[in-house]
């Protein structure tokens, strides 16, 4: 089955292209993309005209919880594909941190499996670094890699004793694998709730300091430097962090940063009359720290942004602040906050669709992200400008704990393809 | 009773915090509730404006000095009042707080008094139920009825809030009668230090109203006209926060020696329950400078006039 997509607005950020024109879509891949061409391709079996809208390459999300196995009440692989392609997301990676945990060969495959027969998106399983993620023993990072674990990583809680950490480094260095660490020094900000500061005094709420992230981060930019790994440091939240990042990678480490999409949104000041809705770990810090990231992604130096997406049920939010559970579902509105960084401030298009499309495909080392001859067909169509409320009774996860809830967004998903099928249609076209 | 020639109404459903409210409605819970603690003093019964009303005491943290102060307040003006510890039952069976705040809102009370160990408990359940909510501490957040009641006491000793010089000395960090009493009394135009040691003494108390922050408490003395001790739990003086109990004291402890460097006429105030020898001397507690137990008593003023105004229709 061929399609093609005409008078579009190509966006490929991985080569530069924001160009109108067509893609022509054939067996699950990208044959061709012809700029200037505002008319259907004649050998295509169907075509869809794009009016002018934008056609992007399907996000790619590093970071997403979900509940299978073992928390189907929260989210499963199939939902969360559902809620991802509504989102433009076509392929992402999830977490190890389920029930039980994901540190053996047999539980990568089944996630692998369960993605094939039930989700709508590319899955792509991580592998827990430590067995259990207890952070005690190396789990079996080889076999699991074998059978398909993208990157390994220890979830929420990073492994706190760095002896064991730089073993692991060591190891999956030589395997060529990759780490993904949150830098979080849990000795500072394990009892912490939000954003450390006087908000947080004024509130009667424990506060997560910003030098618990930069004390992470300097422990595993260093051991990442000694051992020769991979690191990926897991959404980081203060400009300082970057700082500490690029030190690492002027003398050779091998590290990349990522950041949660909302983090470019929201400051503590969200927080506002203990809405659990915004307790999210790393928290959200204080606006000179967002404009901070902000200017760090308009740089270049964040080098992929993540949804994020952990999906909590309203029993685990519905408490006081401090004992509500982290975490927010994140998988719809990437794009728009991506965008809002387009309308109200310093990004270009292609600057806000790299961190999420090409970057982190080439971080896994992914043939998609682009739009280019032969890359699979996995694509999105959006209208830039149509403004949306965002209503969490509309989302699509199974658990709808969104801090976007009521906020008014800028950019809406028209049409999701995955191998060039066409798995989410607004109902606006439907 | 003062009544104001203005216009003016108590336009508030809930008593969450000191946050949010005006001068004039502090002024005005402080004018009632002086007018109860002289009836008391008189050994008039106030009329019964609460006749018919049911007032819920929630307690999901321990407390008797509170609770009974409520429950007495409530009684006096006619409430049934019904004192329910949650600590002991059906929180540890899963209930969650908003499903015993469902639960009780389905019973129709006509106000609920709320302690709870998380900062913002109370205004969670304020979401939930359609009666007047009374925050009677919530976590380190507000206890906003204890920062009335000490203006209420300092405006009864003094005469007059405005221009004097308060110093709070103690654990400023986990306090939510620290929070509660500094905005109330910044409100009213005081002059409100806060004191302890490094660990123990946030950033940020400036949007609290504090005019200062400081750990030498000798330095804050000089000149004071209020010194309230908090109380120090003692699991925070082993090591964790501070070194230990005498070193503490002799640098934080209310001594003789210490209360000369304020001015003659200084009051001595604590919220209660006191560690006697460690944050403060036996002698001073109980001396005359001391206004601790009319702390108390102004409590059960504070109290009633904050149930009127909430749950007794308006005044």
């Amino acid at each position: 089955m061929s399609l093609s997509i005409y008078n579009a607005r190509i966006l490929d950020p991985a080569s530069g292209l924001d160009e109108t024109g067509a893609v022509f879509i054939d067996r699950g891949k990208v044959k061709e993309i012809s700029a200037g061409q505002t008319t259907a391709h004649a050998d295509a079996k169907a075509s869809i005209d794009a009016g002018g809208l934008c056609l992007a390459p399907g996000l790619v999300d590093l970071r997403v919880k979900t509940g299978e196995p073992g928390v189907e009440q929260k989210e499963t692989l199939a939902t969360a594909s559902r809620s991802a392609v509504a989102g433009g997301i076509t392929s992402f990676v999830v977490m190890p941190d389920t029930t039980p945990v994901i540190d053996d060969m047999a539980l990568v495959r089944f996630i692998t499996e369960r993605a094939k027969t039930s989700a709508a998106a590319r899955i792509y399983p991580a592998g827990a670094l430590t067995t259990g993620l207890k952070g005690e023993a190396m789990a079996e990072i080889g076999l699991m890699a074998n059978s398909g674990a993208v990157i390994f990583t220890n979830g929420d809680l990073p492994v706190a004793n760095a002896s064991i950490l730089k073993r692991a480094m060591a190891y999956a260095a030589s395997l060529g694998a990759t780490i993904m660490s949150r830098p979080d020094e849990r000795a500072l900000s394990g009892s912490g709730v939000m954003n450390a500061g006087e908000l947080a005094g004024r509130m009667g709420l424990s506060g997560i300091p910003i030098e618990a992230e930069w004390i992470g981060a300097m422990r595993d930019t260093a051991l990442a430097e000694a051992t020769g790994c991979t690191l990926i440091m897991d959404q980081v939240s203060t400009p300082r962090t970057i700082e500490i990042a690029n030190a690492a990678r002027e003398r050779g480490a091998k590290v990349f940063t990522t950041a949660a999409a909302h983090s470019f949104f929201f400051n503590e000041l969200d927080v506002g009359d203990y809405l659990t809705y915004c307790k999210v770990n790393p928290p959200f810090r204080d606006e000179a720290t967002r404009l901070g990231l902000i200017d760090a992604l308009k740089r270049g130096e964040i080098d992929a942004v993540v949804s994020a997406h952990d999906p909590q049920p309203p029993e685990e939010k519905r408490l006081p602040f401090g004992e509500a559970a982290f975490g927010a579902a994140g998988l719809e509105t990437v794009l728009p906050a991506m965008l809002s960084l387009v309308h109200d401030g310093p990004l270009s298009l292609l600057e806000a669709l790299a961190p999420v499309t090409c970057r982190p495909a080439d971080m896994l080392g992914l043939p998609q992200g682009r739009l280019a001859a032969n890359a699979p067909a996995d694509l999105v169509l959006f209208d830039p400008g149509k403004p949306w409320l965002c209503e969490r009774e509309y989302l699509r996860s199974r658990s709808t704990n969104s801090p976007f809830d009521g906020r008014r967004l800028q950019g809406r998903v028209l049409r999701t393809f995955v191998a060039g099928e066409e798995v989410f249609t607004h109902e606006s076209i439907a | 009773m003062t009544r104001a020639a203005y216009h003016y109404s108590f336009d508030h459903e809930h008593l969450l915090s000191i946050e949010g409210l005006s001068p004039l409605d502090i002024t005005h819970i402080l004018d009632l509730a002086d007018n109860y603690a002289e009836a008391t003093r008189a050994g008039i019964r106030p009329d019964p404006v609460l006749k018919g009303k049911v007032v819920v005491n929630l307690f999901f943290e321990n407390s008797t000095r509170t609770m009974s102060s409520f429950e007495i307040a409530a009684r006096r003006l006619g409430a049934d009042v019904i004192s329910m510890p949650v600590a002991a039952s059906s929180v540890k069976k899963g209930e969650t707080l908003i499903d015993t705040a469902m639960t009780l809102n389905a019973m129709k009370p006509d106000a609920l008094i709320v302690r709870h160990s998380a900062s913002g408990g109370p205004k969670l359940l304020s979401r939930k139920v359609d009666c007047a909510v009374i925050n009677a501490g919530d976590g380190t957040h507000q206890h906003p009825t204890q920062g009335l009641l000490d203006t209420l006491t300092i405006r009864r000793t003094k005469g007059r809030i405005e221009g004097l010089k308060v110093v709070i000395c103690g654990d400023i960090a986990h306090s939510r009668v620290a929070r509660s009493t500094t905005q109330a009394l910044h409100l009213m135009g005081a002059e409100v230090h806060l004191c302890a040691p490094r660990t123990l003494l946030p950033s940020g108390t400036d949007t609290w109203g504090a005019a200062s922050a400081t750990t030498d408490f000798d330095k804050a003395l000089k000149g004071a006209d209020i010194v309230m001790m908090l109380r120090l739990q003692l699991e925070r003086m082993d090591g964790a926060f501070l070194p230990s109990r005498r070193e503490y004291f002799s640098f934080f402890g209310l001594t003789k020696e210490r209360l000369a460097l304020a001015k003659p006429d200084v009051t001595v105030m604590h919220p209660g329950p006191m560690n006697r020898g460690i944050e403060i001397e036996s002698a001073i507690a109980d001396g005359e400078q001391s206004v601790i137990t009319e702390q108390v008593e102004m409590g059960v003023a504070v109290r009633e006039a904050v149930l009127h105004l909430l749950a007794g229709g308006r005044a």
